[in-house]
């Protein structure tokens, strides 16, 4: 089911929840709402799946208007952050649930509901538990079931808030890449929230970053990731490092530092954000030309093939991030306190024009 | 989650005492003897006074006493009062409950603070209020007279003030617990398609069901013992209107001492039965 999203507005008091947000999601997707909290993501999740009634706006499902359609009536499945299983029913139960309470005409018989069920459980790989209640199961497997129990009544949608946020970083990467792989298996158009960048890079097919109630960017994984359309996306996709400086003839001027960079659109001049990732940083021991900054080597973490740096920026005492490939650090032989220049080998800018 | 903060609680119990929480030998025996000799004076004797009281001219007068046809009415109309209010305040504490644990309206705190006004008025006034409202010279006094309406000095007064009593026992032990449980599990069932109804019969009601046969309980024993406000709305007409603790009063007021014993001791064994049986929800609930 393909879904669009028309300049919905919601607000809880005076905080403004969504705000003229549009978006369209084709069917078959996996899309991802990735947002730190308070951005407005799972109200918009809630929003499409009839939870919580827009100020203004239209939500469509296939082109049809679904706001003034009952959440009963919308076919959403919908796995909630807590999962929210019925604590007094079994496994088994759960997972009937949304079958037991269809109206008695379009009711499946109960051998029908049991085959059902047993399929579902099989299907998230749990058929062992249906006798055993929520709170005799651990995290992973609760998230299951309520994948499970929401998948039972056929959605057209799947929608999923924080779908890993409560499990410990093992199960979650597992979780990840199953769900991923159910995705890829029964093809039903998903959305789901999360805060974590990771998590909704690397499941998504397509990512949307909310700030403050509005969408910052939509876009693939790469796209997002590699050509950030705001500063925010910037700064909220993988490690960066923010400078301040001013832009001019084609420089910004970081410190004694000046680095080439390409805004884009027709600003000539500004106050300028510049924004590097950890590791498009190259650290070495003599200067070469001007576009390197002076700094001291507080700390190293040289775990994995990655190695981070930790450095002080030699005129302002700023804190740099830096990675360089475990080849790299061998060669520079770095101790602690260690005097080093930095240059940036790319920089992504964002101008104000003054 | 109950039964695993229960089965730590027991667990904790077991371990030996740190010695930093152990007192004196002379200190933990002393405290110990104070309660128990607290516990004998004010609850054990009175308790077993009330069945010697009863029996102490023996098994035949106190049967006499039980078997009274004013005592005997005395018991009916006890059971029909509680058999009215109870349900009354069942429904209206599932349904206040409900509105003030799950939605977000104006002037819930009023309501809050509505519901334990009958706790913290005394049943006395609370009386008082109903002769206000229906005596010949209240509110609604005159108009029943031209409609031969009785309500005070009848049963529905004593309805009425058992019922207004005992309000707030049943939304009083659910509104906590369905605040704790907050509303995901309801949503849940409403995006699997299940109505209000259905919501409320397979999700809601199972998991409120212990806390709810708790405050029922309870309110039935407030229900059944009230002695204020149906002492003011009764008039005592004997047989007619009195209820057991009113009986047991006027009895007493005669020095008719074994029939006065006699009664009281149902009202004291219905007593036991409550206390029993709020110990087995007790326990159930912790098992669940």
């Amino acid at each position: 089911m393909a879904i669009q999203v028309r300049n919905l507005v919601k607000r809880f008091g005076a905080f403004s929840a969504l705000q003229e947000v549009s978006l369209d999601i084709a069917s078959g997707e996996l899309v991802a709402l990735l947002g730190p909290s308070g951005s407005g993501k799972t109200t918009l999740l809630r929003v499409i799946a009839g939870l919580e009634t827009p100020d203004s706006g239209d939500v469509l499902f296939d082109g049809e208007d679904a706001i003034r359609r009952d959440v009963r009536e919308r076919g959403v499945g919908f796995v909630f952050q807590h999962y929210a299983l019925f604590r007094h029913m079994t496994v088994f139960e759960n997972v009937a649930f949304g079958l037991r309470v269809q109206p008695r005409k379009i009711r499946p018989p109960e051998d029908e509901i049991r085959a059902r069920v047993h399929e579902l459980l099989g299907l998230v790989q749990l058929d062992w538990l249906g006798h055993r209640y929520p709170a005799q199961l651990s995290g992973g497997q609760r998230q299951r079931i309520a994948l499970a129990r929401a998948l039972a009544v056929k959605p057209d949608l799947l929608l999923l808030d924080e779908p890993f946020g409560a499990l410990d970083a093992r199960v979650r990467k597992e979780l990840r890449r199953w769900l991923r792989r159910l995705h890829d298996d029964i093809h039903i158009t998903s959305v789901f929230v999360t805060h974590d960048q990771d998590e909704a890079l690397e499941v998504a097919d397509r990512v949307v970053v909310m700030n403050e109630g509005a969408i910052e960017q939509v876009g693939t994984p790469e796209e997002v990731y590699d050509h950030p359309a705001t500063p925010f996306v910037y700064s909220f996709l993988g490690d960066v490092n923010l400078f301040h400086g001013r832009f001019e003839a084609g420089h910004v001027q970081i410190g004694e530092s000046s680095v080439r960079a390409h805004p884009g659109g027709s600003v000539e001049e500004g106050e300028a954000m510049a924004f590097v990732r950890t590791h498009e940083f190259e650290v070495v021991r003599e200067r070469i030309g001007n576009g390197a900054l002076p700094a001291t080597v507080r700390h190293i973490r040289a775990l994995g093939p990655r190695v981070r740096i930790e450095l002080d920026r030699t005129d302002d005492g700023k804190m740099i991030e830096a990675e360089v490939s475990r080849a790299e650090y061998d060669a520079l032989d770095l101790r602690k306190g260690d005097q080093v220049f930095v240059s940036a080998r790319r920089a992504r800018v964002f101008v104000n024009s003054d | 989650m109950t039964a695993s903060v229960a089965g730590l609680d027991r667990s904790i119990a077991v371990r030996p005492r740190a010695r930093s929480t152990s007192e004196p030998r002379v200190v933990r025996w002393t405290l110990i003897g104070v309660a128990l000799v607290f516990l004998l004076l004010f609850l054990v004797v009175p308790l077993v006074s009330v069945f010697a009281g009863a029996l102490a001219k023996g098994f035949g007068p106190f049967l006499r006493g039980v078997r009274d046809p004013d005592t005997l009415a005395a018991v009916r109309l006890t059971l029909l009062t509680a058999a009215v209010a109870v349900p009354l305040n069942l429904g209206f504490g599932i349904a206040a409950s409900w509105a003030i644990a799950k939605f977000n309206f104006r002037g819930k705190n009023l309501l809050v603070t509505l519901i334990d006004l009958p706790f913290a008025v005394s049943p006395v006034i609370a009386g008082m209020v109903f002769v206000l409202l229906f005596g010949a010279q209240g509110w609604a006094g005159p108009w029943l007279r031209d409609h031969d309406i009785r309500i005070l000095f009848a049963v529905p007064g004593i309805v009425l003030a058992t019922t207004f009593v005992t309000f707030p026992f049943v939304a009083r032990e659910l509104i906590p617990l369905m605040e704790e449980q907050g509303t995901e599990e309801e949503e849940a069932a409403r995006v699997l398609g299940a109505s209000g109804w259905q919501i409320f019969r397979r999700v809601t009601l199972p998991n409120i069901r212990w806390g709810l046969l708790y405050g029922v309980i309870l309110c039935n024993a407030r229900a059944m013992g009230e002695f204020g406000a149906v002492s003011v709305v009764s008039g005592h007409i004997r047989g007619v209107t009195t209820t057991l603790p009113l009986q047991v009063e006027i009895l007493y007021n005669e020095y008719n001492f074994t029939a006065a014993f006699a009664a009281a001791s149902l009202l004291t064994l219905l007593a036991l039965v409550t206390l029993a049986a709020k110990r087995w929800v007790e326990r159930r609930r912790e098992d669940t």
